[in-house]
């Protein structure tokens, strides 16, 4: 359960990422967030991991009160979440098991429930054979899939998705959102997007943002600015 | 453990520059220990040998230096007196100048004087048994240990202050350099380190390799300065044991825990190895600690 009220970020010098948003994300649902740059869908998901702090408001993620005065377990909330960025923000000198068994190893798994788990993982994104190679021997797609994976893994009932086609090509993105088709009912899965194309086509609850500010909030939604 | 090396392995300059700091300042400490614990086992020997030597004016008869002997004997408070005649002490002066044969030819038994070695059952006794042997007839000079432990005191707590100086400023660059060497480590993995915290890894998670790293140099440093310690100290063996001939041993305690300093034992190899490591052990984790925290 994700609970945002009232919430403002405001910076120093004064613009404002986010005015009063409010929404509440049951668990299991997939939402997508949309608007254009610098409308607060980063913002919001840097709140949800206690990257930033928010002016005004209060964020509850499960069991979590974020904007708690002394809230000091960002650790433990993060290892709740699974994140998958943009950029992909994967390890280079690692390789692809190592890298999505990253993501177990900071809470402390055993190694063969990571191992286990791993592969449940490599082969939910289609990337099993590609186990044992470094990033450097991956395509975009492929880099974005290990993300996916990454992010699956370890008891981590929350998906924050940031861009994650972004970077990619039509028809690798599709694939991906095959993927994240698959996660449905099983993650909350928070998607911030400029695609329409993928909103309009795999129809789920929209929020959408402009200047900061949370102007629809539509289930079945679609891409509209 | 291979992750480690391999990181080092990168570096390799800065890695030099951790490693041979440490090193140094490891085997200083290491040294200014070993000397201390000998001054302190010297100390500790002098201290349990209260002796005072008389010596006669050489015209001084026997009687004169047998009625001294008893007198003195009267008081109880000796365990021990030796006598050494003339010829006597001209066989330990032969001794001493037999690579010196002017020397020698110079000096015949008629010029030596005779001597009594004193040994007092209690430390405190020695002012009073020299105080009244400077009185008795036929007496020329009195000593006794009072100047020797004054000087050994003197001596040792010098050393102890220069140590302490020299210590906290070898200790100051080594954490220094291991600091800049591991921050330098740190720059080049922000973004990783970056990735690991929003994956929900603690502090101490992110810090371990940085930990592991230094402690492996510290490891490293401690067992190389250690390995040219106890050489340096092996290949002196003959030269401190003709240097403390007549000492059977020298104690000191080390931690409230009884230490023998001389003839060396692998009890000190230990204790020097355990203090150089505990040392190392300090470098290490306040430098990781340090050069972390600025980026967590």
């Amino acid at each position: 359960m994700i609970s945002f009220q009232n919430v403002s970020v405001r910076y120093p010098l004064g613009n404002v990422a986010l005015d009063s948003v409010s929404f509440d994300i049951e668990d299991g649902e997939f939402v997508y967030l949309v608007g254009p740059s610098g409308a607060g869908k980063t913002s919001i998901l840097r709140l949800l991991l206690d990257d930033i702090h928010a002016s005004e408001g209060s964020i509850t993620v499960n069991d979590f009160e974020i904007t708690a005065p002394k809230f000091n377990k960002a650790t433990e909330l993060r290892q709740q979440i699974g994140i998958v960025f943009q950029d992909f923000k994967i390890l280079p000198e690692s390789n692809v098991f190592e890298n999505i068994a990253l993501s177990m190893l900071v809470k402390g798994f055993q190694k063969a429930r990571i191992a286990k788990e791993v592969e449940e993982a490599l082969h939910l994104t289609g990337i099993e054979d590609k186990k044992y190679l470094f990033p450097a021997q991956l395509s975009a797609g492929e880099l974005q899939r290990v993300a996916i994976a990454r992010a699956v893994v370890g008891d981590r009932d929350i998906i924050l998705a940031d861009e994650p086609t972004g970077n990619l090509d039509p028809k690798t993105t599709w694939e991906v959102m095959k993927i994240f088709k698959k996660l449905e009912k099983k993650k909350t899965v928070l998607f911030a997007t400029h695609n329409a194309d993928i909103v309009n086509s795999m129809k789920r609850r929209v929020i959408i943002l402009k200047n900061g500010k949370l102007i629809k909030d539509k289930k079945n939604g679609g891409y509209e600015l | 453990m291979n992750e480690i090396i391999n990181s080092l392995r990168r570096t390799p300059y800065q890695t030099f520059a951790a490693l041979s700091v440490l090193f140094f300042t490891l085997l200083l400490s290491g040294l200014l220990f070993i000397s201390l614990t000998f001054l302190q086992g010297l100390l500790n020997y002098v201290e349990t040998r209260p002796r005072v030597i008389v010596y006669f004016q050489v015209k001084a008869e026997e009687e004169q230096i047998a009625a001294v002997k008893e007198k003195i004997k009267n008081t109880n408070k000796t365990s021990e007196i030796k006598f050494v005649s003339k010829e006597e002490a001209y066989e330990i002066y032969k001794e001493f100048t037999q690579n010196d044969p002017l020397l020698l030819e110079m000096t015949s038994s008629e010029i030596l004087p005779a001597s009594l070695e004193i040994d007092a059952t209690k430390p405190e006794y020695l002012p009073e048994l020299a105080e009244m042997l400077k009185n008795q007839p036929g007496v020329d000079e009195v000593q006794y240990q009072k100047d020797i432990i004054d000087n050994l005191l003197s001596l040792t707590s010098k050393v102890r202050k220069t140590t302490a100086v020299f210590f906290g400023y070898l200790m100051f660059m080594s954490i220094i350099v291991l600091t800049t060497t591991l921050s330098f480590k740190i720059a080049l993995k922000r973004e990783e380190i970056g990735i690991l915290k929003l994956l929900g890894a603690s502090n101490m998670y992110i810090r371990k390799p940085f930990i592991g790293e230094s402690i492996f140099l510290g490891v490293l440093a401690t067992a190389l300065s250690n390995i040219i310690l106890i050489g340096t100290l092996i290949s002196m063996n003959s030269f401190l044991h003709e240097y403390f001939a007549g000492i059977p041993n020298l104690m000191t305690t080390l931690a409230g825990v009884p230490l023998q300093v001389w003839p060396f034992n692998l009890t000190f190899a230990i204790a020097t190895l355990a203090v150089t490591a505990i040392f190392s052990l300090f470098i290490t984790l306040i430098s990781s600690f340090t050069a972390t925290n600025r980026y967590l």
